[in-house]
């Protein structure tokens, strides 16, 4: 049984404008102590998929509206709200995009610290301090001791983000949740914060679901890939099968469209012509259809689902593309 | 345990406040004030704070003693009465035999000063510096009493008030959807009740005690505050700390009481002054429209009352003191909050160039 199994996830949200199917049916499945790559373009539905996990979606207008959660086996979607904290910073916890803003501003590191490890261990006061300064230590923070009376305001966005993710380990999750954790950082802060979280993940056996748009990020640090269009996941692979052996057409471009150091560049970077899909009005029969450019006449009819191609490699293709050589 | 930290920003902003010289003396005027007046019975007292008789110490600011205890009897040769403090101080000096430490004013804002050729009220003299009311009592005793009570009624008031205030804005802010919509329509009917009229309607039913008039006007004190915190929360919570908040699992309680809360004091702090002052003059209107505080308790509305009666039109000193009293308590605790507006203001220290 995997640790985290999300079957046909549907997360809406009812704007002004109509109902925005911002997950529209997406499966996928976490093993304990791997590493979940999920990749797309913005607007896609990763962070919404997240949100969705952690039962964090604002409602309104967000809603959950159909699949299942199972994680350990248990519906997430039938657990009381009440009994949510529970699982939440405990069982499962998260890494937010943006460090800047993801501490609260009028509390020092100290105090915010304290409050997880006091919720996770019953640990409070001189007895919690040892440990947060432990784990502050363990993120790659220098001077600690000093740093944890210091308010979010006062530390680099690096540093944030690096007390965001020991309070995340902090809670000794089995199952970290990182949204773009190393976006809003810049190139060597994200190489490091990258490093760590695989190294704690090695110490831990912790599962990492980890959500960017970074192919390069994708590479280094994942076991398994999931990708996502317009609210969809449209192929699901290991690492290395999805980049060598990649079938969907949009995989196929996402990949070329990176562009690769010392190449000539007089060469044009392979852009997908086009624009995503609305997601109040999703087009019928498969949704890259307008973009792609292996289109057919059955796929502006037919909605393509996700079929076992190989092992572990799944795809939402009428026409898969052959493998390159 | 909600330990409530103050973030540096705010720090900051009571930095500032300490700067701005007018609302921080005001500030220190009147804690001063409102500290003395805790030691009232000190101050004005007919009763001795020390007495020294016959080798026995008595403590008498709080307890009872009667005459025979000094061997006082007054005209009619009554000893169960309570002892004549200043009676026995001269005594003592000019027999011996201990000594009577006084207050600095020997008087109570009960009792009757009938020692006058004329009815009272009396003009200011040595005996009563402020004079005495029309019954006889000294006004400067009634004033400090009055004061006490009116700045902790104003007080008890405030923090009922904001208090309540504060959790109901935070809920509908917190909660938003029908909550939010139902609380808000309550609250827009309630206010526009008329609440003297309720006020004074309650106060045919029940004798008004201190608290009881802090339950009754807190039922409509509490909705000033509910609108600026109800929007504070709307727009905190949808910050990313308090996602983040939740995806480590803390309650909803804990959420909006210990993150969302400490990031929306502003408007609290900035409003809670003016709330004293408003409290203050209310509790004053009421006592002058006599639905306040029952009598004798000292009161300034009460005392500006009297002092408006038609036959006490020429006794000035029976204006003059309430009123400044109240003018120079209003004016502090106004100082106080406009500094206190002026420190938190962004449009003080943001400069562009």
């Amino acid at each position: 049984m995997p640790l985290l199994e999300v079957k046909n996830l549907r997360t809406v949200f009812d704007t002004d404008v109509g109902r925005v199917h911002a997950v529209d049916g997406v499966s996928f499945s976490i093993e304990k102590g791997r590493t979940l790559g999920m990749v797309g373009e913005s607007g896609c539905g990763k962070s919404v998929t997240a949100a969705s996990i952690m039962r964090l979606v604002p409602n309104p207008p967000g809603r959950i509206i159909g699949g299942e959660i199972l994680w350990k086996g248990r519906n997430i979607l039938d657990i009381p709200s009440k009994e949510m904290p529970e699982l939440r910073g405990k069982e499962i916890s998260m890494i937010f995009q943006d460090p800047m803003t993801s501490l609260n501003p009028v509390f020092t590191v100290r105090k915010q610290m304290e409050e997880v490890v006091s919720r996770r261990k019953g640990l409070k006061g001189k007895a919690a301090d040892q440990t947060i300064i432990d784990m502050l230590q363990t993120v790659g923070i220098a001077d600690p001791s000093r740093r944890v009376d210091n308010y979010p305001h006062e530390l680099s966005g690096g540093m944030k983000q690096r007390v965001m993710i020991a309070m995340a380990l902090l809670a000794e999750p089995d199952l970290l949740i990182a949204d773009e954790p190393t976006t809003a950082l810049d190139v060597t802060v994200q190489a490091q914060i990258l490093h760590l979280m695989k190294d704690l993940q090695k110490r831990l056996g912790t599962a990492i679901l980890l959500i960017t748009h970074n192919m390069g990020v994708v590479a280094e640090t994942c076991d398994d890939v999931v990708v996502m269009y317009a609210g969809r996941a449209i192929e699901s692979a290991p690492i290395d099968e999805l980049f060598a052996a990649n079938r969907h057409p949009y995989t196929r471009g996402l990949l070329q469209s990176i562009p690769i150091p010392g190449s000539n560049k007089r060469d044009a970077l392979a852009t997908i012509e086009g624009v995503v899909p609305s997601l109040i009005t999703p087009p019928k029969g498969c949704r890259f259809a307008d973009r792609c450019f292996a289109r057919q006449a059955r796929c502006t009819t037919d909605d393509p689902t996700l079929t076992t191609i190989g092992t572990g490699h799944q795809v939402a293709c009428h026409f898969p593309l052959e493998v390159a050589r | 345990m909600w330990k409530f930290q103050l973030d540096p920003v705010t720090a900051k902003r009571f930095q500032r406040f300490r700067r701005i010289k007018r609302g921080y003396i005001a500030l220190l005027v009147l804690a001063t004030l409102t500290g003395l007046s805790l030691f009232a019975d000190f101050i004005a007292n007919r009763r001795a704070i020390f007495v020294w008789h016959q080798g026995k110490a008595y403590f008498p600011t709080f307890t009872f003693h009667t005459m025979a205890e000094f061997g006082q009897k007054d005209e009619f040769g009554f000893d169960d009465l309570e002892a004549d403090y200043v009676t026995l101080k001269a005594t003592l000096k000019e027999k011996g035999g201990g000594f009577v430490v006084m207050p600095i004013v020997p008087h109570d804002p009960y009792e009757p000063d009938f020692n006058y050729p004329e009815p009272p009220p009396n003009p200011p003299d040595s005996r009563h510096l402020f004079g005495t009311d029309s019954q006889g009592r000294d006004v400067f005793a009634r004033l400090l009493y009055g004061f006490r009570i009116s700045i902790f009624f104003a007080l008890s008031l405030v923090l009922v008030g904001q208090t309540i205030g504060t959790t109901i804005g935070a809920l509908q802010g917190f909660l938003a959807g029908k909550f939010d919509l139902f609380s808000q329509r309550f609250i827009e009917i309630w206010s526009s009740l008329p609440f003297l009229y309720v006020v004074i309607v309650i106060s045919t039913f029940v004798r008004p005690s201190f608290w009881m008039l802090v339950v009754i006007l807190g039922m409509f004190q509490w909705i000033g505050i509910t609108f600026y915190m109800r929007t504070e929360v709307y727009r905190e919570k949808t910050r990313e700390y308090a996602l983040a908040a939740r995806s480590f699992g803390a309650s909803r309680r804990q959420l909006i009481f210990r993150h969302l809360l400490p990031n929306c004091i502003t408007p609290l702090v900035t409003f809670t002054p003016f709330a004293v002052v408003a409290a203050i003059s209310t509790l004053t209107g009421l006592d002058y429209l006599g639905f306040g505080l029952p009598a004798p308790t000292p009161s300034w509305g009460e005392m500006i009352d009297q002092a408006l009666q038609s036959e006490n039109r020429t006794k000035i000193w029976l204006a003059i003191a309430p009123f400044s009293a109240l003018l120079l308590t209003l004016f502090l605790v106004t100082l106080i909050g406009e500094s206190i507006r002026e420190a938190f203001d962004p449009k003080q220290y943001a400069r562009y160039e």
